[in-house]
């Protein structure tokens, strides 16, 4: 056995020599952007790689590809992002699972020369630049003005929120609640209900504020499962297109309710575009040149993009890439 | 006595396959000297993880430790909160470095002592205990840290556990290698070693023999829990920040590593060495699975393929068939 094994050992070593000195002339000459995505496999981040392929099409100059973890684990985004550090890509674009476990490994990136932008992570220290789709408070209002039109600009409404604690959440119905006082015919009744992203515990409380408010008009909400759970509601008390209903939701999971008329609307952002504009970001950073208030990244939704300072060294941009959608044009978004 | 080299000689040569795939598909940038270093930067965590998997499942009786990681991240976040009210890791970078490392390893150890004190002294399945214990860990972490990554920062010498080097080689790295082989060395020369692996061969020969049995079954499950609390420390040193819910996919790679490197699950066998090379040998195929830009299901697939050859090559003797002249008579 003594012998045969070192047989097999030296014949793996004669492979790997082999394989260093055939391997060194296909080295690659265009920078290489790599988008690491918190979890690969579900629909949300499938339409993200939509976007990045949407853009190595666009951009041949780049290799632009797309990777992320099997698990739902911030130890295994990291490990993917030390490897294509290691490997020596020319920029990262990071969905962070958790922007806090990755600060030191993407400090360690940059250290090297790496370009990094980020996505969904306005507190991220280390980045160069993190993008978001869109500014809360402008998101917020818009749900609230198509809420408004649906409603006549009159009558009685209420709104969901994921919990008390969200920051994002609030903000949006904070920013609706604004927009409704121009019309002063719309009364909010029982504001900030807490739905915890539960369709069933948000269908059985819009059945409540239903009973308790028969003449209510127009729900906002703001988690992603409320629109289906208050859909429901509303579709089972025969009130689909008499009761008004907008809010966060994602088009697939919709698709009935938008097509009975539960839900007058759904608000929410493309990842595709979001993965674009983050690699069209980190391209443009590639080539050295600065990134200004007002400029265009040739993605859609992002053609005049705010950039201010974020929360470390880094920019942050934001977009105006809000998507409502309706029964008429949800189906250009299938995800 | 078990011929064991043939599982060594696989994991060798296996490692050695994969960094030459890895070193084909990546034009000779997998085996730059760079990529060595981050291979073996990220390897400790579940490397000290693994060692303590195999500790456990060697004690027989079926023992396991499922309390591995979540017990490196309370070891991690207690510290962190615990020595933050005292020290500030920005200004008394050295103070805070070992009043950090010495406070995980405790908490490692303490935590490690009650598994083992569960399941010897009240005779609790393994398995069930460091359930048990693993949910309590993470529920601590949780109110230590109200759900929040706890800050680190990188105060010298910690941060450099987890990013320096010496003579090339990454100081994590060095630190896993010098528990493996003091572990490594505590099993084969010290009667400890031989109670370990004779009492998980036959708990009920080991009672009558008079060994010291509850004594054994504590320093193992503490030895493990030690070990979970360098892993901690580790994880701290790279990151800079501790979370209670980090590596959660680590606990069922640790038993894959130890399955893979030969230990056997009914108890009383299990090597160092061999759980190290396995170790690499995941670490290597991840790494190149991400070189090659494959998806990570591909890597889930290739790990559970090794698995199962290892486990076919340990039942059925495979080395030893390819080689008629050592082949083993069969059982």
């Amino acid at each position: 056995m003594k012998k045969h094994s070192k047989t097999l050992l030296g014949a793996s070593l004669v492979a790997a020599a082999l394989a260093i000195s055939g391997g060194a002339l296909v080295a690659q000459e265009k920078p290489v952007i790599a988008t690491v995505v918190k979890i690969s496999g579900i629909p949300w981040f499938d339409r993200m790689n939509t976007g990045v392929k949407a853009f190595q099409a666009a951009n041949p100059d780049v290799v632009a590809t797309q990777y992320g973890p099997a698990t739902a684990d911030a130890a295994q985004q990291l490990q993917i992002v030390q490897d294509l550090v290691a490997k020596g890509v020319n920029a990262l674009a990071v969905v962070p699972m958790d922007p806090q476990v990755l600060e030191g490994t993407l400090k360690r990136a940059m250290d090297r020369g790496i370009v990094v932008v980020t996505h969904e992570a306005d507190n991220q220290k280390n980045t160069n630049a993190d993008v978001e789709a869109f500014d809360n408070a402008d998101y917020g209002k818009a749900l609230n003005q198509r809420l408004a039109e649906c409603m006549g600009k009159k009558g009685k409404w209420t709104t969901f929120v994921g919990s008390l604690g969200s920051r994002t959440h609030m903000q949006w119905v904070g920013a609706g609640e604004a927009n409704a006082k121009q019309y002063p015919d719309m009364q909010l009744v029982d504001p900030n209900n807490e739905s915890f992203d539960d369709a069933n515990g948000t269908y059985e409380k819009a059945k409540e504020i239903l009973r308790k408010h028969p003449d209510i008009k127009g729900f906002q909400t703001s988690a992603g499962n409320d629109v289906l759970g208050v859909g429901r509601a509303i579709d089972e008390a025969g009130l689909s297109g008499k009761v008004c209903l907008v809010g966060t939701g994602l088009p697939n999971p919709s698709a009935d309710l938008l097509e009975s008329g539960a839900i007058t609307a759904i608000g929410f952002w493309d990842p595709k575009n979001a993965g674009m504009a983050m690699n069209s970001i980190a391209k443009t950073l590639l080539a050295k040149k600065p990134l200004t208030n007002g400029m265009d990244l040739g993605v859609p939704g992002y053609e005049k993009v705010k950039v201010t300072k974020g929360a470390g060294e880094g920019v942050l941009i934001i977009g105006n890439g809000m998507v409502l959608a309706d029964k008429k044009n949800y189906k250009e978004y299938l995800f | 006595m078990r011929t064991t080299g043939g599982q060594l000689v696989m994991l060798i040569a296996i490692n050695v396959l994969l960094l030459a795939i890895g070193a084909a598909i990546s034009g000779g940038s997998f085996l730059s000297l760079f990529n060595l270093q981050s291979m073996a930067s990220q390897l400790p965590e579940i490397g000290l993880l693994a060692i303590g998997v195999m500790l456990a499942m060697c004690a027989g009786n079926g023992g396991i430790d499922l309390s591995g990681i979540a017990l490196a991240n309370l070891s991690g976040v207690l510290s962190a909160v615990l020595v933050g009210m005292f020290l500030s890791s920005a200004d008394q970078e050295a103070a805070f470095s070992l009043a950090f490392i010495a406070v995980a390893v405790l908490v490692g150890a303490v935590g490690g002592t009650l598994n083992g004190l569960l399941i010897a002294r009240m005779n609790i399945t393994p398995i069930l205990c460091t359930l048990g214990t693993q949910m309590a860990f993470t529920g601590i972490a949780v109110v230590a840290s109200n759900g929040r990554a706890v800050t680190v920062g990188s105060p010298e010498p910690l941060s450099s556990i987890g990013n320096a080097t010496f003579l090339q080689v990454p100081i994590g790295f060095l630190v896993f290698m010098a528990a493996a082989g003091l572990i490594a060395a505590l099993l084969k020369f010290t009667p400890y070693g031989l109670w370990l692996m004779l009492m998980g061969t036959n708990p009920r020969a080991a009672t009558y023999a008079g060994f010291p049995k509850a004594r054994v079954l504590v320093a193992t499950y503490a030895m493990s829990g030690t070990l979970s609390g360098l892993a901690g420390v580790i994880i701290a040193a790279r990151n800079v920040n501790v979370k209670w819910d980090y590596g959660t996919s680590y606990l069922l790679i640790a038993i894959l590593i130890a399955v893979m490197a030969g230990v056997r699950p009914e108890g009383g066998y299990g090597r160092v060495i061999c759980v190290v090379m396995a170790a690499i040998a995941l670490q290597l195929l991840s790494s190149m699975l991400n070189f090659g830009g494959l998806s990570n299901f591909v890597r889930d697939f290739a790990w559970g393929a090794l698995l199962l050859t290892f486990l076919a090559v340990g039942r059925y003797d495979l080395v030893g068939f390819l080689t008629p002249g050592t082949r083993k008579k069969p059982v």
